[in-house]
């Protein structure tokens, strides 16, 4: 391996330009688990949603120089979706007395993940596609970054930015924090819950989707292009904290760290055994995570 | 009684006899193990199933297998060798396949060989290049693909052809990116080239190939040969451009990708300047029934035929003719046939699968040349002949 001052500085920041993108795709999961007490296993295919459907916008509707409108169309149809499936799929899970919530969110959550990537084989054939983009590359010091991820970073950063707001500023997230807290104390208070739920559930996706369409020109637009980001989804939220919005964001810049330093400096087939070895190190120092605290049930 | 009895006895004799020539009328079933969705490599599943599917039509136009037709059961593998294996034991236990091809990853192949030593069915690798596929001598495993050794030598000839004595091998971590990484530094050190060779290993499933590519600028290598399968083989091409390395540095994919029809909307101007290993050129001379194949699939997909579909093609026709030599689909003498005989594919160089040494057993193997693209929308026809392995 090769070591300079330089290349350090390129692979740091690499790496934190990755991990922004990470923390987008585990605030999704970790926000819908905070609010539905949920873990969406399809996570990953609201991703890939977002990218079939940025390439469609920018490539057969839009043209390349539209891609930001493409990337809210992207993030607004899997918002839709959300709020359409979650009555669906999630809500029988509290409207019924079921013992096992986990077990039918699970196989609900798996069905569903295996429903929309076969149906992606179906529609979109297996084929790779790359929405357009005209983006140049952009040196951010050192490191050349092609002009989409640039993009994609700072709108990640935007979207966490506006959705810390929307939480902590607004109404309706103020309603999702308490159904977070204790979900009967906020349906007593006259709130539909289910409701938020179909809200905090459509966000979540939407933040999935989001991801999806502002990656699509780098990492491609294919049926099973969300697996590795829902894995990676779910080792942030176990760095970082299930339920933890800022540890969403430093468990997924860690991340990100850990595997561009490793991949660049230890050794390169490893690159994804650094985030599992990340993961075991704070599952034996802090089993809650970074930020994460011990759960309260009513 | 004793007259009903007989009646009985007829219509049991008629019945059993009417079987058997239902029976005699079942088609000969050949199975097709190939990626149809990632991980795999979809691109050249699908091709390949076009020419196994062209190839059983065009057995059946000219009169089946032994009087029977043949069918062609397709299955999926995914790229994922637990896939393949499954499709393998089911096509064999279930459907009855006498033979099966198709495949394009190595893994897939060298795990269902591994089963398929014990069932005895053959296999013939359709596009799979890590030596294990043959060089395990087993009976059963077929292949019509060029091996590590002269797919290394020629990138290895393309970069000496072109005086580059600095070279990056980036490698997948599968079968196909190890061993293809160890023989091109064997070479260079058994033959004596002289190249500094940088080689990186990489997961497949990695998003971001950064980390490496700039160890990669780094070494500031003359020559990268990138050794993805899919979707890695993209993305390294689009980094490359990302932190400067194309197009000032050459960059020679390990198989035929960029000769995809998908090639230039997945890359654009970026593609422009990237080298391949191909095993066939539409310059190249064909065999009767290869031109035959290459006016059929111009027809019904109207674009040209390229490798994997051809060799799709003339695994079927192989096979049938292993058939039609052994006068069985016995797989022992299948086998035989195969060993001993003589068969026209879709070049004009007859496919023979000698029991040879190393991964040349069972193995036939097409020309091997190096295609560049100098300019966008080029096709293998347009394209630039860098290198030719023997020439």
């Amino acid at each position: 391996m090769i070591f300079s001052a330089e290349l350090l500085i390129q692979t740091l920041l690499s790496g934190l330009m990755v991990g922004v993108l990470y923390a987008l795709m585990a605030l999704g999961i970790t926000f819908i688990y905070s609010i539905v007490k949920t873990i969406n296993w399809a996570m990953g295919e609201f991703y890939m949603i977002g990218s079939y459907i940025q390439f469609v916008a920018v490539h057969f509707l839009l043209g390349p120089n539209w891609w930001w409108l493409a990337a809210i169309l992207a993030a607004s149809g899997t918002f839709l979706l959300g709020l359409v499936l979650e009555p669906i799929l999630i809500k029988p899970m509290y409207a019924r007395p079921l013992q096992r919530r986990d077990d039918y969110a699970t196989v609900v959550t798996i069905a569903l993940l295996l429903l929309l990537r076969n149906l992606a084989v179906a529609l979109g054939g297996p084929n790779q596609y790359r929405p357009e983009s005209t983006l140049p590359v952009v040196w951010v010091g050192p490191l050349p970054q092609e002009g989409a991820r640039v993009a994609a970073s700072i709108f990640a950063v935007l979207a966490l930015g506006s959705f810390w707001l929307v939480i902590k500023k607004t109404w309706v997230g103020l309603a999702l924090r308490a159904a977070a807290q204790n979900r009967v104390a906020v349906q007593t208070a006259g709130v539909d819950v289910f409701r938020l739920d179909a809200i905090a559930f459509a966000i979540g996706v939407a933040l999935a989707g989001f991801a999806g369409a502002l990656l699509a020109p780098l990492f491609m637009v294919f049926p099973t292009n969300g697996a590795v980001t829902t894995v990676k989804g779910f080792e942030i939220i176990v760095i970082g904290g299930l339920g933890s919005i800022p540890g969403a964001l430093i468990g997924g810049l860690l991340l990100g760290l850990v595997e561009s330093l490793g991949a660049a400096f230890i050794s390169s087939p490893y690159q994804n055994v650094y985030g599992f070895l990340l993961v075991i190190l704070v599952l034996i120092l802090r089993p809650n995570g970074l930020f994460g605290e011990r759960g309260r049930e009513a | 009684m004793r007259r009903g009895g007989f009646a009985g006895g007829a219509l049991l004799v008629s019945m059993l006899w009417g079987l058997g020539q239902a029976s005699a009328q079942e088609p000969i079933v050949f199975g097709v193990i190939t990626p149809l969705s990632p991980p795999g490599e979809t691109a050249l599943g699908q091709l390949a199933k076009r020419g196994a599917e062209l190839g059983a039509e065009y057995i059946n136009e000219k009169g089946g297998v032994l009087g029977r037709k043949v069918a062609l059961s397709v299955h999926d593998s995914a790229g994922k060798n637990e896939q393949a294996v499954a499709a393998y034991r089911r096509l064999v236990s279930s459907e009855k396949a006498v033979a099966v091809f198709g495949f394009i990853h190595s893994g897939a192949n060298i795990a269902v060989n591994e089963v398929a030593k014990e069932m005895g069915v053959p296999t013939m690798g359709t596009q799979t290049g890590a030596s294990d596929v043959t060089a395990k001598r087993y009976d059963i495993a077929f292949r019509t693909h060029a091996v590590d050794p002269p797919r290394a030598a020629t990138w290895l000839g393309w970069i000496k052809k072109n005086n580059w004595k600095r070279v990056s091998v980036l490698a997948e971590t599968t079968d196909y990116g190890i061993g293809l990484a160890k023989e091109t530094e064997k070479q260079n050190k058994d033959k004596n080239l002289g190249l500094e060779i940088q080689t990186i290993m990489f997961d497949r499933t990695t998003t971001d190939l950064l980390p490496q590519l700039l160890q990669v600028k780094a070494f500031k290598p003359d020559a990268i040969v990138n050794v993805g399968v899919g979707q890695p083989l993209d993305l390294m091409i689009t980094q490359a451009h990302t932190v400067g390395l194309l197009p000032g540095t050459a960059m020679v994919t390990s198989y035929d990708a960029p000769a995809r029809p998908q090639f230039w909307q997945l890359h654009g101007d970026k593609g422009v300047g990237v080298s391949f290993i191909a095993f066939y050129s539409p310059k190249s001379e064909l065999s009767e029934v290869g031109k035959e194949f290459a006016k059929r699939y111009q027809a019904k997909f109207n674009e040209p035929p390229v490798y994997a579909a051809l060799n799709g093609f003339a695994n079927a026709l192989v096979f049938a003719a292993a058939i039609e030599q052994a006068k069985s689909t016995d797989p022992k003498a299948m086998i035989k046939a195969l060993e001993e005989g003589s068969f026209t594919g879709w070049s004009t160089t007859p496919v023979t699968f000698p029991r040879a040494e190393g991964a040349l057993w069972h193995n036939w193997s097409p020309p091997l040349m190096v295609l560049s693209y100098s300019a966008k929308d080029q096709t293998p026809a347009t394209a630039t002949v860098g290198y030719v392995l023997g020439e």
